[in-house]
Protein backbone atom coordinates (compact mmCIF):
# COMPACT_ATOMS: atom_id res chain seq x y z
CA UNK A 1 0.00 0.00 0.00
CA UNK A 2 1.24 3.54 -1.01
CA UNK A 3 0.17 5.31 2.37
CA UNK A 4 -0.37 3.28 5.69
CA UNK A 5 -1.47 4.72 9.08
CA UNK A 6 -1.22 1.99 11.74
CA UNK A 7 -3.07 2.11 14.92
CA UNK A 8 -2.82 6.00 15.27
CA UNK A 9 -3.56 7.29 19.08
CA UNK A 10 -3.38 10.88 20.13
CA UNK A 11 -4.97 12.28 23.64
CA UNK A 12 -4.73 16.42 24.92
CA UNK A 13 -4.66 16.35 27.72
CA UNK A 14 -7.60 13.81 29.14
CA UNK A 15 -9.39 13.88 25.35
CA UNK A 16 -8.69 11.03 23.04
CA UNK A 17 -8.77 12.61 19.64
CA UNK A 18 -7.70 9.61 17.50
CA UNK A 19 -8.15 6.24 18.87
CA UNK A 20 -6.64 3.11 17.44
CA UNK A 21 -7.01 4.72 13.89
CA UNK A 22 -5.98 2.92 11.37
CA UNK A 23 -6.10 3.79 7.39
CA UNK A 24 -4.98 2.58 3.62
CA UNK A 25 -4.13 4.76 0.80
CA UNK A 26 -3.45 3.72 -2.68
CA UNK A 27 -0.99 5.31 -4.55
CA UNK A 28 -3.14 8.47 -7.19
CA UNK A 29 -6.11 7.56 -5.18
CA UNK A 30 -8.24 10.50 -3.34
CA UNK A 31 -9.79 9.59 -0.14
CA UNK A 32 -12.61 11.53 1.27
CA UNK A 33 -12.72 11.74 5.29
CA UNK A 34 -16.31 12.99 6.41
CA UNK A 35 -16.59 14.16 9.92
CA UNK A 36 -18.01 16.70 12.09
CA UNK A 37 -15.77 19.44 13.74
CA UNK A 38 -13.96 17.85 16.35
CA UNK A 39 -13.67 14.51 14.83
CA UNK A 40 -9.97 14.39 15.00
CA UNK A 41 -9.48 15.10 11.46
CA UNK A 42 -7.23 18.27 11.35
CA UNK A 43 -5.02 16.20 13.71
CA UNK A 44 -4.67 13.04 11.53
CA UNK A 45 -3.68 15.09 8.94
CA UNK A 46 -1.55 16.92 11.21
CA UNK A 47 0.09 13.96 12.21
CA UNK A 48 0.45 12.56 9.00
CA UNK A 49 2.34 15.72 7.54
CA UNK A 50 4.64 15.63 10.26
CA UNK A 51 3.18 18.46 12.44
CA UNK A 52 2.04 16.75 15.56
CA UNK A 53 3.24 13.32 16.51
CA UNK A 54 1.32 10.54 17.78
CA UNK A 55 1.50 8.86 20.80
CA UNK A 56 1.32 5.31 19.55
CA UNK A 57 1.20 4.13 16.13
CA UNK A 58 2.98 4.24 12.80
CA UNK A 59 3.27 5.68 8.87
CA UNK A 60 4.30 4.65 6.44
CA UNK A 61 4.47 5.62 3.18
CA UNK A 62 6.42 3.75 0.15
CA UNK A 63 7.84 1.00 3.17
CA UNK A 64 9.60 4.16 5.02
CA UNK A 65 8.86 4.47 8.10
CA UNK A 66 7.96 8.40 8.36
CA UNK A 67 7.91 9.06 12.23
CA UNK A 68 11.37 10.29 12.42
CA UNK A 69 11.31 12.56 9.89
CA UNK A 70 10.77 16.33 10.04
CA UNK A 71 7.74 17.73 8.21
CA UNK A 72 9.60 19.60 5.62
CA UNK A 73 11.62 15.92 4.65
CA UNK A 74 8.19 13.78 4.05
CA UNK A 75 7.46 15.55 0.99
CA UNK A 76 3.58 15.60 2.42
CA UNK A 77 1.66 18.81 1.59
CA UNK A 78 -0.57 20.19 4.47
CA UNK A 79 -3.36 22.08 2.72
CA UNK A 80 -5.25 24.54 5.51
CA UNK A 81 -9.14 25.68 4.65
CA UNK A 82 -7.30 28.55 4.73
CA UNK A 83 -5.04 29.14 1.55
CA UNK A 84 -2.21 30.77 4.02
CA UNK A 85 -0.52 32.41 1.00
CA UNK A 86 3.02 33.99 1.95
CA UNK A 87 1.57 37.67 1.99
CA UNK A 88 5.18 39.10 1.21
CA UNK A 89 5.36 37.14 -1.94
CA UNK A 90 3.69 37.44 -5.10
CA UNK A 91 1.35 34.60 -7.04
CA UNK A 92 4.69 33.83 -9.00
CA UNK A 93 7.11 33.96 -6.09
CA UNK A 94 4.18 31.64 -3.82
CA UNK A 95 3.84 29.00 -6.21
CA UNK A 96 7.77 29.28 -6.89
CA UNK A 97 8.75 28.64 -3.30
CA UNK A 98 9.02 24.77 -3.03
CA UNK A 99 11.28 25.06 -6.11
CA UNK A 100 13.38 28.22 -4.29
CA UNK A 101 13.68 26.33 -1.30
CA UNK A 102 15.05 23.14 -3.52
CA UNK A 103 17.49 25.83 -5.44
CA UNK A 104 15.78 24.69 -8.78
CA UNK A 105 17.42 26.74 -11.87
CA UNK A 106 15.71 30.24 -12.55
CA UNK A 107 14.77 28.86 -16.06
CA UNK A 108 12.70 26.07 -14.93
CA UNK A 109 11.23 27.43 -12.16
CA UNK A 110 9.85 30.07 -14.96
CA UNK A 111 9.28 27.40 -16.98
CA UNK A 112 6.81 25.47 -14.27
CA UNK A 113 5.44 28.10 -12.58
CA UNK A 114 4.20 29.24 -15.49
CA UNK A 115 2.90 26.29 -16.97
CA UNK A 116 1.04 25.68 -13.04
CA UNK A 117 -0.25 29.37 -13.69
CA UNK A 118 -1.32 28.78 -16.91
CA UNK A 119 -3.18 25.48 -15.61
CA UNK A 120 -4.68 27.01 -12.50
CA UNK A 121 -5.88 29.76 -15.05
CA UNK A 122 -4.34 32.38 -13.19
CA UNK A 123 -1.45 33.90 -15.58
CA UNK A 124 -2.39 37.07 -15.47
CA UNK A 125 -2.56 37.11 -11.78
CA UNK A 126 1.32 36.03 -11.71
CA UNK A 127 2.31 39.63 -10.70
CA UNK A 128 -0.57 40.18 -8.23
CA UNK A 129 0.20 40.13 -4.02
CA UNK A 130 -2.19 37.94 -2.07
CA UNK A 131 -4.48 40.48 -0.57
CA UNK A 132 -5.18 41.33 -4.25
CA UNK A 133 -7.08 37.85 -5.18
CA UNK A 134 -10.55 36.23 -4.81
CA UNK A 135 -10.64 33.71 -2.20
CA UNK A 136 -11.07 31.35 -4.73
CA UNK A 137 -7.86 32.61 -6.30
CA UNK A 138 -6.19 32.66 -3.11
CA UNK A 139 -6.70 29.04 -3.03
CA UNK A 140 -5.82 28.48 -6.82
CA UNK A 141 -2.50 29.38 -5.98
CA UNK A 142 -2.37 27.43 -2.67
CA UNK A 143 -2.81 24.68 -4.88
CA UNK A 144 -0.24 24.95 -7.28
CA UNK A 145 2.23 26.18 -4.27
CA UNK A 146 1.99 22.33 -3.14
CA UNK A 147 1.62 20.88 -6.55
CA UNK A 148 4.53 22.07 -8.26
CA UNK A 149 7.10 20.21 -6.01
CA UNK A 150 4.86 16.86 -6.68
CA UNK A 151 4.11 16.39 -3.31
CA UNK A 152 3.47 12.14 -2.64
CA UNK A 153 0.54 13.00 -1.01
CA UNK A 154 -1.84 16.25 -0.59
CA UNK A 155 -3.28 16.93 2.64
CA UNK A 156 -6.64 18.94 2.12
CA UNK A 157 -8.00 20.28 5.29
CA UNK A 158 -11.72 21.42 4.20
CA UNK A 159 -9.66 23.52 1.35
CA UNK A 160 -13.22 25.09 0.15
CA UNK A 161 -14.66 25.65 3.36
CA UNK A 162 -14.15 29.63 3.17
CA UNK A 163 -14.99 29.42 -0.56
CA UNK A 164 -18.97 30.54 -1.33
CA UNK A 165 -21.03 27.84 -2.63
CA UNK A 166 -20.42 28.80 -6.28
CA UNK A 167 -16.68 29.15 -6.07
CA UNK A 168 -16.70 26.21 -3.99
CA UNK A 169 -18.04 24.30 -7.17
CA UNK A 170 -15.77 25.46 -9.66
CA UNK A 171 -12.84 24.81 -7.18
CA UNK A 172 -14.04 21.42 -6.66
CA UNK A 173 -14.06 20.99 -9.99
CA UNK A 174 -10.69 22.19 -10.65
CA UNK A 175 -9.24 20.08 -8.07
CA UNK A 176 -10.77 16.92 -9.35
CA UNK A 177 -9.09 17.94 -13.20
CA UNK A 178 -6.09 18.88 -11.32
CA UNK A 179 -6.00 15.57 -9.04
CA UNK A 180 -5.98 13.55 -12.59
CA UNK A 181 -3.80 15.66 -14.38
CA UNK A 182 -0.98 14.97 -11.93
CA UNK A 183 -1.68 12.05 -10.52
CA UNK A 184 -2.53 13.43 -6.60
CA UNK A 185 -2.34 11.28 -4.40
CA UNK A 186 -4.33 13.14 -1.21
CA UNK A 187 -6.88 12.45 1.62
CA UNK A 188 -9.61 15.16 1.34
CA UNK A 189 -10.66 16.11 4.71
CA UNK A 190 -14.91 17.75 4.93
CA UNK A 191 -17.62 18.33 6.57
CA UNK A 192 -19.87 18.35 3.78
CA UNK A 193 -21.60 14.86 2.53
CA UNK A 194 -21.88 16.13 -1.35
CA UNK A 195 -18.38 16.81 -1.30
CA UNK A 196 -17.05 14.01 0.35
CA UNK A 197 -19.18 11.89 -2.62
CA UNK A 198 -17.23 14.25 -4.71
CA UNK A 199 -14.39 14.05 -4.15
CA UNK A 200 -13.65 11.14 -2.94
CA UNK A 201 -12.64 7.49 -4.94
CA UNK A 202 -13.35 6.48 -1.78
CA UNK A 203 -15.01 7.51 1.52
CA UNK A 204 -13.98 7.64 5.25
CA UNK A 205 -16.52 8.27 7.79
CA UNK A 206 -15.00 9.95 11.20
CA UNK A 207 -16.33 9.66 14.69
CA UNK A 208 -15.28 9.96 17.82
CA UNK A 209 -11.23 9.61 17.04
CA UNK A 210 -12.46 6.38 14.84
CA UNK A 211 -12.22 6.16 11.33
CA UNK A 212 -14.33 3.94 8.98
CA UNK A 213 -13.17 3.97 5.47
CA UNK A 214 -16.04 2.32 3.23
CA UNK A 215 -14.86 0.00 0.52
CA UNK A 216 -16.95 1.62 -2.30
CA UNK A 217 -19.16 4.92 -2.52
CA UNK A 218 -22.35 2.75 -2.43
CA UNK A 219 -21.44 0.98 0.67
CA UNK A 220 -20.93 4.33 2.21
CA UNK A 221 -24.46 5.52 0.93
CA UNK A 222 -26.28 2.12 1.84
CA UNK A 223 -24.65 2.50 5.54
CA UNK A 224 -28.07 4.39 7.65
CA UNK A 225 -24.93 6.09 10.16
CA UNK A 226 -23.25 8.24 7.48
CA UNK A 227 -26.39 10.39 7.30
CA UNK A 228 -26.97 10.22 2.77
CA UNK A 229 -30.21 8.39 3.41
CA UNK A 230 -31.60 10.36 5.98
CA UNK A 231 -30.30 13.56 3.22
CA UNK A 232 -31.91 11.74 0.45
CA UNK A 233 -35.20 11.62 2.18
CA UNK A 234 -35.00 15.17 3.39
CA UNK A 235 -34.50 16.18 -0.65
CA UNK A 236 -37.10 13.68 -1.65
CA UNK A 237 -40.01 14.93 1.07
CA UNK A 238 -39.09 18.03 -0.49
CA UNK A 239 -39.61 17.39 -4.10
CA UNK A 240 -42.85 15.20 -3.27
CA UNK A 241 -44.31 18.46 -1.32
CA UNK A 242 -43.58 20.60 -3.85
CA UNK B 1 -25.87 55.92 10.98
CA UNK B 2 -22.99 55.96 13.40
CA UNK B 3 -23.36 54.65 16.86
CA UNK B 4 -23.31 57.84 19.45
CA UNK B 5 -20.44 56.14 21.32
CA UNK B 6 -18.54 56.83 17.96
CA UNK B 7 -19.58 60.31 18.05
CA UNK B 8 -18.18 60.57 21.38
CA UNK B 9 -14.82 58.81 21.10
CA UNK B 10 -14.30 61.56 18.09
CA UNK B 11 -15.34 64.18 20.02
CA UNK B 12 -12.80 62.80 22.60
CA UNK B 13 -10.14 62.50 20.24
CA UNK B 14 -10.62 65.52 18.54
CA UNK B 15 -10.31 67.84 22.17
CA UNK B 16 -7.75 65.69 23.93
CA UNK B 17 -5.41 64.73 21.20
CA UNK B 18 -6.00 66.63 17.70
CA UNK B 19 -6.86 69.68 19.26
CA UNK B 20 -4.13 70.76 21.44
CA UNK B 21 -2.02 69.32 18.62
CA UNK B 22 -2.91 71.71 16.07
CA UNK B 23 -3.25 74.35 19.01
CA UNK B 24 0.39 74.20 19.42
CA UNK B 25 1.38 73.92 15.87
CA UNK B 26 -0.49 76.51 14.91
CA UNK B 27 0.98 78.92 18.03
CA UNK B 28 4.42 77.83 16.95
CA UNK B 29 3.89 78.74 12.97
CA UNK B 30 2.55 82.32 14.00
CA UNK B 31 5.92 82.55 15.70
CA UNK B 32 7.94 81.28 13.01
CA UNK B 33 5.98 83.95 10.76
CA UNK B 34 6.82 86.67 12.88
CA UNK B 35 2.74 87.29 13.74
CA UNK B 36 2.86 86.80 17.40
CA UNK B 37 5.77 86.45 19.97
CA UNK B 38 7.40 89.11 22.57
CA UNK B 39 9.42 90.53 19.56
CA UNK B 40 6.47 90.24 16.73
CA UNK B 41 7.49 92.96 14.38
CA UNK B 42 4.89 91.62 11.37
CA UNK B 43 5.13 88.51 9.10
CA UNK B 44 8.65 87.89 8.12
CA UNK B 45 10.02 84.81 6.28
CA UNK B 46 13.52 85.66 7.66
CA UNK B 47 13.49 83.34 10.54
CA UNK B 48 12.64 80.02 8.07
CA UNK B 49 15.40 81.49 5.73
CA UNK B 50 17.76 81.81 8.72
CA UNK B 51 17.03 77.88 9.87
CA UNK B 52 16.29 76.18 6.14
CA UNK B 53 19.77 78.10 5.09
CA UNK B 54 21.62 76.88 8.74
CA UNK B 55 23.98 74.09 7.89
CA UNK B 56 23.76 73.49 11.43
CA UNK B 57 19.77 72.80 11.21
CA UNK B 58 20.45 70.39 8.41
CA UNK B 59 23.30 68.50 10.40
CA UNK B 60 21.39 68.21 13.05
CA UNK B 61 18.49 66.76 11.36
CA UNK B 62 20.76 64.30 9.54
CA UNK B 63 22.35 63.46 12.94
CA UNK B 64 18.93 62.86 14.60
CA UNK B 65 18.42 60.35 11.83
CA UNK B 66 21.56 58.88 12.18
CA UNK B 67 20.88 58.32 15.90
CA UNK B 68 17.12 56.78 15.34
CA UNK B 69 18.10 54.71 12.19
CA UNK B 70 21.21 53.21 14.25
CA UNK B 71 19.86 52.17 17.32
CA UNK B 72 16.43 51.46 15.73
CA UNK B 73 18.16 49.23 13.30
CA UNK B 74 20.32 47.20 15.53
CA UNK B 75 17.65 46.63 18.78
CA UNK B 76 14.70 45.83 16.03
CA UNK B 77 17.29 43.39 13.98
CA UNK B 78 18.97 42.05 16.86
CA UNK B 79 15.09 41.59 18.66
CA UNK B 80 14.06 39.88 15.35
CA UNK B 81 17.45 37.86 15.61
CA UNK B 82 16.93 36.66 18.75
CA UNK B 83 13.11 35.95 18.67
CA UNK B 84 13.57 33.72 15.80
CA UNK B 85 16.35 31.09 17.01
CA UNK B 86 15.21 31.13 20.93
CA UNK B 87 11.35 32.41 20.46
CA UNK B 88 10.58 30.18 23.56
CA UNK B 89 13.20 31.48 25.79
CA UNK B 90 11.28 34.86 25.92
CA UNK B 91 7.70 33.47 25.82
CA UNK B 92 8.11 31.55 28.68
CA UNK B 93 10.75 31.19 31.44
CA UNK B 94 12.41 33.98 33.83
CA UNK B 95 13.54 35.90 30.65
CA UNK B 96 9.43 36.42 30.25
CA UNK B 97 8.76 38.45 33.22
CA UNK B 98 12.75 40.19 33.45
CA UNK B 99 12.29 41.54 29.94
CA UNK B 100 9.47 43.80 30.26
CA UNK B 101 11.44 45.84 33.57
CA UNK B 102 13.79 48.02 31.19
CA UNK B 103 10.15 49.37 30.20
CA UNK B 104 9.42 50.49 33.41
CA UNK B 105 13.24 52.46 33.22
CA UNK B 106 12.44 55.84 32.61
CA UNK B 107 15.08 57.42 29.61
CA UNK B 108 16.74 60.19 32.07
CA UNK B 109 17.57 57.00 33.87
CA UNK B 110 18.67 54.94 31.27
CA UNK B 111 20.65 58.39 30.11
CA UNK B 112 22.38 58.50 33.59
CA UNK B 113 23.15 54.61 33.49
CA UNK B 114 25.14 54.43 30.16
CA UNK B 115 27.06 57.94 31.22
CA UNK B 116 28.71 55.72 34.47
CA UNK B 117 29.10 52.76 32.09
CA UNK B 118 30.80 54.68 28.87
CA UNK B 119 31.91 58.03 29.86
CA UNK B 120 35.53 58.43 30.56
CA UNK B 121 35.16 58.28 34.48
CA UNK B 122 32.76 55.93 34.14
CA UNK B 123 33.20 51.45 34.79
CA UNK B 124 33.72 50.41 31.37
CA UNK B 125 37.08 52.87 31.11
CA UNK B 126 38.02 52.38 34.81
CA UNK B 127 37.92 48.45 33.63
CA UNK B 128 40.01 49.08 30.71
CA UNK B 129 42.65 51.30 32.83
CA UNK B 130 42.72 48.44 35.55
CA UNK B 131 43.22 45.83 32.60
CA UNK B 132 46.38 47.71 31.13
CA UNK B 133 44.11 48.46 27.74
CA UNK B 134 44.58 52.45 28.52
CA UNK B 135 47.07 54.17 29.89
CA UNK B 136 44.95 57.14 31.58
CA UNK B 137 41.08 57.58 31.73
CA UNK B 138 41.79 60.44 29.20
CA UNK B 139 42.89 58.17 26.48
CA UNK B 140 39.25 56.40 27.00
CA UNK B 141 37.49 56.71 23.42
CA UNK B 142 34.89 59.51 23.50
CA UNK B 143 32.09 56.83 23.60
CA UNK B 144 29.79 59.86 25.76
CA UNK B 145 29.42 63.54 24.52
CA UNK B 146 31.35 62.15 21.13
CA UNK B 147 31.13 63.15 17.28
CA UNK B 148 29.47 59.79 16.49
CA UNK B 149 26.45 59.96 19.48
CA UNK B 150 27.46 56.12 20.83
CA UNK B 151 26.36 56.79 24.07
CA UNK B 152 22.91 57.75 22.80
CA UNK B 153 22.35 54.91 20.54
CA UNK B 154 23.55 52.80 23.24
CA UNK B 155 20.57 54.43 25.87
CA UNK B 156 18.55 54.35 22.89
CA UNK B 157 19.22 50.70 22.02
CA UNK B 158 19.17 49.37 25.61
CA UNK B 159 15.49 51.07 25.43
CA UNK B 160 14.08 49.70 22.58
CA UNK B 161 15.96 46.06 22.78
CA UNK B 162 13.43 44.75 25.00
CA UNK B 163 10.43 46.45 23.50
CA UNK B 164 10.80 44.78 20.16
CA UNK B 165 11.71 41.24 22.15
CA UNK B 166 8.24 41.28 23.34
CA UNK B 167 6.92 42.84 20.31
CA UNK B 168 8.53 40.19 18.11
CA UNK B 169 7.62 37.08 20.22
CA UNK B 170 4.01 38.03 20.57
CA UNK B 171 4.08 37.99 16.93
CA UNK B 172 6.13 35.15 16.07
CA UNK B 173 3.54 33.20 18.72
CA UNK B 174 0.54 34.66 16.60
CA UNK B 175 -1.57 31.95 14.96
CA UNK B 176 -1.06 33.17 11.14
CA UNK B 177 2.36 33.04 11.73
CA UNK B 178 2.30 29.58 13.15
CA UNK B 179 0.35 28.64 10.10
CA UNK B 180 2.50 29.74 7.77
CA UNK B 181 5.36 28.89 9.11
CA UNK B 182 3.75 25.09 9.32
CA UNK B 183 3.14 25.57 5.91
CA UNK B 184 6.79 26.50 4.76
CA UNK B 185 7.66 22.90 6.38
CA UNK B 186 5.71 21.06 4.55
CA UNK B 187 6.35 22.55 1.52
CA UNK B 188 10.12 22.08 2.22
CA UNK B 189 11.40 24.26 4.29
CA UNK B 190 13.88 23.51 7.25
CA UNK B 191 13.30 25.52 10.66
CA UNK B 192 16.35 28.29 9.04
CA UNK B 193 14.49 28.54 5.73
CA UNK B 194 11.32 28.93 7.43
CA UNK B 195 12.68 31.90 9.45
CA UNK B 196 14.56 33.80 6.89
CA UNK B 197 12.16 33.22 4.29
CA UNK B 198 8.89 33.48 5.80
CA UNK B 199 9.55 34.34 9.60
CA UNK B 200 11.47 37.48 9.20
CA UNK B 201 9.91 38.73 6.39
CA UNK B 202 6.49 38.94 7.72
CA UNK B 203 7.28 40.20 11.16
CA UNK B 204 9.29 42.68 9.58
CA UNK B 205 6.33 43.65 7.62
CA UNK B 206 3.69 43.55 10.52
CA UNK B 207 6.22 45.47 12.44
CA UNK B 208 7.21 48.57 10.13
CA UNK B 209 4.82 51.06 11.51
CA UNK B 210 5.81 50.32 14.85
CA UNK B 211 9.94 50.53 14.06
CA UNK B 212 8.66 53.96 11.91
CA UNK B 213 6.73 55.10 14.99
CA UNK B 214 9.72 54.35 17.38
CA UNK B 215 11.45 55.59 14.66
CA UNK B 216 9.99 59.38 14.73
CA UNK B 217 10.16 58.87 18.91
CA UNK B 218 14.15 58.30 19.22
CA UNK B 219 13.95 61.19 16.56
CA UNK B 220 12.48 63.58 18.83
CA UNK B 221 14.05 62.27 22.31
CA UNK B 222 15.40 64.94 24.55
CA UNK B 223 17.00 63.85 27.88
CA UNK B 224 19.16 61.29 26.23
CA UNK B 225 20.82 62.86 23.89
CA UNK B 226 20.87 66.05 26.39
CA UNK B 227 22.97 64.16 28.50
CA UNK B 228 24.84 62.08 26.16
CA UNK B 229 25.43 64.16 23.62
CA UNK B 230 27.83 66.43 22.18
CA UNK B 231 27.74 70.16 22.36
CA UNK B 232 28.50 70.44 18.27
CA UNK B 233 26.73 67.27 16.64
CA UNK B 234 23.23 67.85 18.45
CA UNK B 235 19.80 66.35 17.96
CA UNK B 236 16.69 68.20 16.89
CA UNK B 237 14.87 68.61 20.39
CA UNK B 238 18.36 69.62 22.19
CA UNK B 239 18.64 72.45 19.63
CA UNK B 240 15.20 73.59 19.39
CA UNK B 241 15.23 74.01 23.64
CA UNK B 242 18.74 75.62 23.36
CA UNK B 243 17.35 78.42 20.85
CA UNK B 244 14.53 78.32 22.49
CA UNK B 245 15.68 79.24 26.14
CA UNK B 246 18.82 81.03 25.05
CA UNK B 247 19.66 84.49 26.49
CA UNK B 248 18.72 86.47 22.92
CA UNK B 249 15.27 86.13 22.47
CA UNK B 250 15.53 87.03 18.53
CA UNK B 251 16.35 82.67 18.74
CA UNK B 252 13.16 81.82 19.85
CA UNK B 253 11.51 82.28 16.38
CA UNK B 254 13.83 80.18 15.14
CA UNK B 255 13.00 77.44 18.05
CA UNK B 256 9.68 77.55 16.61
CA UNK B 257 10.55 77.39 12.61
CA UNK B 258 12.26 74.08 13.94
CA UNK B 259 9.87 72.47 15.49
CA UNK B 260 7.25 73.53 12.66
CA UNK B 261 9.55 71.50 10.32
CA UNK B 262 10.11 68.33 12.17
CA UNK B 263 6.24 68.74 12.63
CA UNK B 264 5.81 68.61 9.32
CA UNK B 265 8.57 65.69 8.43
CA UNK B 266 6.41 63.99 11.27
CA UNK B 267 3.39 64.34 9.92
CA UNK B 268 4.20 63.60 6.51
CA UNK B 269 6.24 60.23 7.67
CA UNK B 270 2.99 59.24 8.82
CA UNK B 271 0.48 59.94 6.39
CA UNK B 272 3.03 58.50 4.20
CA UNK B 273 2.81 55.15 6.30
CA UNK B 274 -1.09 55.03 6.60
CA UNK B 275 -1.59 55.45 2.90
CA UNK B 276 1.44 52.31 2.41
CA UNK B 277 -1.45 50.55 5.23
CA UNK B 278 -4.55 50.80 3.25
Amino acid sequence: MFLEAKNINKCFGAEQVLDDLSLQLAEHEMLSILGRSGSGKTTLLKILAGLESPDEGEIVLEGQDMRPLPPNRRNIVYLYQEPLLFPHLNVFENVAFGLRLRKTQEGVVRKRVGEMLANLELPEQARKMPHQLSGGQRQRVAFGRALIINPKVLLLDEPFGALDAETRASMQQLLKRMAKAFAITALFVTHGLKEALIMGDRIGLMEQGKLKVYETKKAFINDTGTGVQAEADFWRGIYLES
Amino acid sequence: MQKPSTYIGLGLFLAFTAFPLLLGIGYALLFSLGLTGILSEGFTLDHWRAVLGSARFWETMAFSIYVALVSIGLAAGLALLLVMRRPRTFENGPLSFFIYLPLAIPSIVMAFLIFQLLSKGGALSRLAYQLGLVDGLSQFPDWVNGQYGIGIITAHFFMALPFFLILYTQMYYHEELKGLMQQAFTLGATRRQANWRVAAPVLLRRSFATVVLYFLFVMGSYEIPLLLGSQSRQMVAVLTIQKLQRFNLGDIPQAYTISVVYSIIVIALVAGLLRKRK
